[in-house]
C-alpha cells in the first residue's frame, strides 16, 4: 500500500503538519482526525508543510476546506508552504490561492504567525 | 494498431493507490509527458472517488471495471460499475468565489475531469450498467 503519514510538530504556539506520500480519499480521513485533534485542544495556528506529500487529490482539498473556518474564527488561520510544483498547480486551477496563503517555505509561513 | 487491456478493482478507497499505478504506467507508456500523466492519474482518481461514494456507497463488495483502449492518439479509459448513474458532463463547475466565501466542501472532482481530459463520455445503459469513458489526447 502507498504510505500517507503525518509528523506533527509545536513550534511556540503554531502546530505544523509535515505530510508525506499520498493524500487521497482514503489517506484523507487520517489527515482529518489529525485536524480534529488539534482543533480540539484549541490550537488554531496551523501551518502544513507539503515538502514530502507526492499526491493530492479533492479529498484532501476537502480537509483544509473544512477547518479553515474555525481556525479564523479562533484567531488562527491554516498556512500551506513547501509545494511542489504539481501539488501547487492542482491547488491554483482551482482558486485555492484565493483563500489560502501558501509560502514558499516554512520559516516564511512561522514568520507570518508572528 | 488499437489496444485494449482491462482489469477489475474492488470498489474501495483502499485500492485507489493500485488503480493509480494501473493507470500510471499504461499512461507513460503510451508517451504522455510527466504532466499529462498526473493529469490522468488525477481524473481517473476523481471519477472512482466519486462511483466508490455516490454509486456503491463504500459498499467494497461492488467492483469497477477500468477498460483501458489506445488508438494513434488517443488514450480512452472506460470505467464500467453497477449503480446509480451519474453524468459529469451534466454538472456545472462550482462558482469558486461563492465556494469559497461559504467554506464549501467536495465537489471538486467533476472540474477536475473536465479540465484535465480533453472528453468526458457517460452512458447509463441499464440499472445495471453504467460507463463512464474518459479520454485524453496525445
Amino acid at each position: 500500500m502507498e504510505e500517507f503519514s503525518i509528523k506533527t510538530k509545536q513550534k511556540d504556539n503554531i502546530s505544523i503538519l509535515g505530510l508525506e506520500g499520498y493524500l487521497d480519499a482514503h489517506t484523507s480521513v487520517e489527515l482529518e482526525k489529525c485536524f480534529e485533534k488539534i482543533i480540539s485542544e484549541k490550537k488554531f495556528k496551523i501551518i502544513v508543510n507539503f515538502e514530502k506529500l507526492s499526491y493530492i487529490s479533492s479529498a484532501g482539498l476537502g480537509v483544509f476546506m473544512a477547518f479553515i473556518e474555525t481556525a479564523r474564527n479562533n484567531a488562527g488561520d491554516i498556512k500551506l508552504c513547501a509545494m511542489s510544483d504539481k501539488i501547487y498547480n492542482i491547488f491554483d486551477m482551482l482558486g485555492f490561492p484565493i483563500l489560502f496563503e501558501i509560502y514558499k517555505e516554512e520559516d516564511a509561513a512561522i514568520e507570518k504567525f508572528n | 494498431m488499437d489496444k485494449t487491456n482491462k482489469i477489475l478493482f474492488k470498489s474501495s478507497t483502499k485500492n485507489l493507490h493500485l488503480l493509480r499505478k494501473f493507470i500510471e504506467d499504461k499512461a507513460r507508456t503510451f508517451g504522455f509527458d510527466e504532466s499529462s500523466v498526473n493529469q490522468i492519474i488525477l481524473s481517473v482518481d476523481e471519477a472512482c472517488t466519486n462511483i466508490i461514494k455516490h454509486a456503491h456507497m463504500y459498499n467494497d463488495k461492488e467492483i469497477i471495471e477500468v477498460e483501458l483502449n489506445t488508438n494513434e492518439n488517443q488514450f480512452i479509459i472506460k470505467l464500467n460499475y453497477k449503480g446509480k448513474a451519474f453524468d459529469p458532463n451534466n454538472i456545472s463547475n462550482p462558482d469558486m468565489k461563492e465556494y469559497f466565501n461559504k467554506f464549501k466542501i467536495g465537489g471538486l472532482g467533476v472540474p477536475i475531469m473536465k479540465k484535465f481530459m480533453n472528453k468526458i463520455e457517460f452512458l447509463h445503459l441499464n440499472p445495471d450498467k453504467n460507463s463512464l469513458t474518459l479520454i485524453k489526447n496525445l
